[in-house]
């Protein structure tokens, strides 16, 4: 830390809250608040006489609150940079501490937050875990009993820094446990609070096992566990020598704490598996290793910053195998714990990755992104008639789009992801995808329905998760009705009503409109404007007397082969069960309307001429070249 | 794809019946175990972290045979305490459904009716927790045809003796060491005891 703050090129800052983010890749604006510390930073020399002279005490919450500070007080010893700062809400003014600071000058009570803006060229959030608070299990008696302690106050009280000077006692009496239970999976792997694997705890209940038993070889220790997880490099040597050191592993999760109100001592309940004996155990101290949970301001800065989260609260990465680094916002990466937990190692290397990755939009001059982006076509845009309209601005998950009544919505190139939520949406039909033009879809869908349109089914799939799951269910060899035909959109929001409407203008026998489940969408919320879309068609077909399940909407993952297969089936048995000849009289009697509504149909050309479409539509096909910046 | 025509595993049949269905998510942590109040004072082979994974490997004679399957009281204490959520009871009572079905019996010592005394009046039936307790119309010998009177259904009876402690006529009662009589001799016993103890 301190060979960062030191690094020239490094300005940290400390103190200060990203409150706005604005701009894209390269050229990022980041409004920041440096609050007040009342205290002038390039005055204070972290001299520590201001703290020595404060007569408020406070608890101080790194220490967990087993010891006080001051009101004027440094997080930490190791902060970096070592500068105080005076607690507003502990603070009674008396103004000891200027007297103290004397000639420095360094307090100034005058101060206020500062608000500056930034040019920012990529963005690495690295805001770390939150421990889970074990009080909200009553059975572990956290709070309630003095000598259940978390592992993070265990941290402190084995510390040499800490509270008391690295002096492991029992906060009941202050005498050494003789006897210490470590309890695994406290509020992780319990589908009452997190269901996830915290990662780290095994090997941290080894370390902290194998700690206090060097420093006090008497100690008697046990560990209470499900599973012990270690899978990294030399952990299971590590968990080896614990055991070589007489440390006790016993398998079963406890469901009891009990204390002895007079000794202050806790009792164990619990099974121990491995020998089918329900145990109880005397201790004299027990630890309880609490779960990683998110930061609790995690959904600001998501908003903030326009990043995912997976379920549970983690920021969410563009792909989790192939890209876990980047967010789907280009130029944002998620380094640490904040996307999952994470061990240190882990932690590490992926701040070195970032750093990395970030590196590389530093040192270029110009930014690839993917050619599948939106481009409006300005003739059409009622925005430029002075219209208000700014539904392409609502569908886009990336806010890519500008629109200001008197000109025609602006595409940020750099922004844009190439979802086709917009191009969907757009009721003017005036915007486009590059790559997946309205001309190129239709003529697709025109061919595939050529020849005996009644009996086939026709999907619309999602690059990403549909279209993966139909992949897996060829490659798994399941058998599906072979009267499917798809194309494939990037995302469910692309997936026009016209497409819908032109597919039984057509004939088809029956539509599915697939996509990816909501938390996995690789475009922020493009889903959820497919699937509203799709539950607006649902009803649009339900009015006018649709066959049931005609009309099918699923979300369909790329490792779900088998459903995809399954629907399909399904899907051929309505077909089957409506009859041929009550299905074409039903598509008979349907077709004026859907001619009616597909409105795209009347602009597209047929399939032998759909190749110069685009140049009909006269857009500038052209891509920017943006310039990023350094 | 699947087998439509094959036979369901045990697991998939426990999981068919309602309270049965969260039986594989099981990682035997123990906790149900050092929960349960019957492991610990009635019968150490009592054991449902065992039972869950019997259905899993569908052990089923043994699941029938295990006391798990017959002593379990549905007193839900473990399933607040289950990391996994899983409504332990239900699996097991689902386990014992399937072994009723194949004419596997309860080895407990059920309640039991005095037909000579019963009156029908219908307290047992309200305040078992089993709904172990119907009245029937039988006829009783010596008493006449057709009488409505209560019946105990042995496979669903766990003897808690509620039905005998509300029983306005002494009509109902559990058999052999729990009859009214033993357990007031038996509670005399223990107070005789412990004055003796006192005075000692």
């Amino acid at each position: 830390m301190v060979d960062a703050a030191r690094h020239p090129k490094i300005d940290v800052r400390t103190y200060t809250q990203v409150e706005r983010v604005e701009g894209f890749v390269g050229n990022f604006k980041v409004q920041l608040r440096e609050k007040a510390r009342y205290v002038i930073a390039d005055r204070c020399n972290g001299c520590g006489d201001c703290a020595k002279v404060c007569p408020i005490e406070v608890p101080n919450r790194f220490e967990l609150d087993l010891a006080p500070r001051k009101a004027a007080y440094v997080a930490m010893s190791q902060s970096v940079p070592l500068l105080y700062t005076i607690d507003q809400e502990a603070c009674i003014h008396c103004y000891k501490c200027v007297e103290a600071c004397g000639a420095l000058d360094a307090i100034d009570f005058s101060q206020e937050d500062k608000i500056v803006w930034e040019d920012i060229g990529a963005i690495v959030v690295a805001t770390g875990f939150n421990h889970f608070d074990p009080s909200v299990i009553p059975e572990y008696g956290y709070n309630q009993y003095p000598n259940v302690i978390t592992a993070m106050e265990m941290e402190r009280l084995n510390n040499s820094a800490g509270p008391t000077v690295g002096n492991l006692i029992r906060p009941s009496d202050g005498e050494n446990p003789k006897r210490l239970a470590i309890i695994n999976c406290v509020g992780s792997r319990d589908k009452r609070f997190n269901p996830w694997c915290s990662n780290f705890c095994c090997m941290y209940a080894i370390k902290n096992a194998v700690l206090l038993k060097q420093m006090y070889p008497e100690i008697e220790l046990s560990i209470y566990y499900i599973d012990i997880r270690t899978p990294s490099k030399g952990y299971e040597e590590f968990y080896e020598r614990a055991r070589e050191m007489g440390i006790k592993f016993i398998q079963g999760r406890p469901s009891l704490i009990t204390e002895d109100k007079k000794s202050h001592n806790l009792f164990v309940h619990s099974e121990d598996i491995t020998l089918g004996l329900v145990t109880e155990y005397e201790y004299d101290m027990v630890m309880l290793n609490q779960a990683a949970v998110p930061q609790p301001d995690v959904d600001s800065v998501s908003s903030v910053l326009n990043i995912q989260q997976s379920p549970g609260g983690w920021f969410m990465e563009y792909h989790p195998k192939l890209r876990p680094l980047d967010t789907p916002t280009d130029g944002i990466f998620i380094a640490g714990a904040c996307q999952g937990p994470k061990d240190i190692p882990a932690s590490v290397a992926s701040g070195s990755a970032t750093a990395s990755r970030a590196g590389r939009i530093l040192h270029s001059d110009e930014w690839e992104i993917e050619p599948i982006i939106a481009q409006v076509w300005e003739d059409r845009c009622v925005s430029a008639d002075g219209k208000k309209c700014g539904i392409c601005a609502k569908a886009c998950p990336y806010n890519a789009i500008t629109v200001e009544v008197g000109t025609a919505a602006q595409v940020t190139t750099a922004k844009c992801h190439g979802c086709g939520g917009c191009v969907a949406e757009c009721p003017h039909n005036a915007i486009t995808q590059l790559h997946y033009t309205d001309a190129q879809i239709l003529a697709q869908i025109r061919a595939l329905l050529a020849d005996k349109p009644e009996e086939k089914i026709f999907a619309f799939r999602c690059h990403w998760c549909s279209y993966g799951g139909a992949d897996m269910a060829g490659t798994s060899h399941f058998e599906y009705s072979a009267n499917e035909r798809g194309v494939r959109v990037m995302c469910s929001a692309r997936m026009d009503t016209d497409f819908i409407y032109e597919a039984y203008r057509l004939g088809a026998g029956a539509v599915l409109y697939s996509g990816c489940h909501p938390q996995d969408c690789h475009y922020i919320t493009g889903q959820l404007v497919g699937a509203s879309r799709a539950e607006r068609l649902q009803k649009i077909f339900d009015k006018m007397g649709m066959s049931p399940g005609r009309f099918r909407i699923e979300w369909i993952s790329a490792a779900e082969g088998q459903k995809y297969a399954n629907v399909i089936d399904e899907m051929q048995q309505t077909i089957d069960e409506i009859g041929k000849e009550k299905l074409l009289a039903e598509i008979e009697s349907m077709k004026p309307e859907m001619e009616k509504r597909a409105r795209r149909m009347y602009e597209v050309p047929d399939v032998t001429d759909a190749s110069d479409y685009s140049d009909k539509m006269k857009i500038a096909m052209t891509l920017e070249v943006v310039d990023i910046g350094k | 794809m699947e087998n439509k025509d094959k036979p369901l595993s045990f697991m998939e049949q426990v999981q068919a019946i309602p309270g049965g269905e969260a039986v594989s998510v099981c990682f035997s942590c123990g906790t149900c175990v050092s929960r349960c109040l019957i492991q610990q004072k009635v019968e150490k082979a009592y054991n449902p972290r065992r039972m869950m994974k019997m259905v899993m490997m569908d052990l089923r004679e043994s699941a029938f045979d295990s006391p798990t399957t017959w002593l379990c009281s549905s007193c839900e204490l473990c399933y607040p305490a289950c990391p996994q959520e899983i409504h332990i009871s239900g699996v097991i009572n689902a386990v014992k459904e399937l072994a009723i079905e194949k004419g596997k019996r309860s080895p407990l010592k059920t309640a039991e009716v005095n037909t000579k005394t019963c009156v029908a009046c219908g307290l047992c039936v309200e305040v078992c927790p089993y709904k172990a307790v119907h009245l029937v119309e039988k006829n009783i010998p010596n008493r006449g045809k057709n009488m409505t009177i209560a019946e105990v259904d042995n496979e669903h009876c766990m003897a808690c003796g509620l039905c005998s402690s509300v029983c306005r006529s002494n009509s109902i009662e559990l058999t052999e060491d729990c009859t009214d009589e033993n357990v007031i001799d038996s509670l005399r016993n223990w107070l005789t005891e412990q004055s003796v103890k006192v005075t000692a």
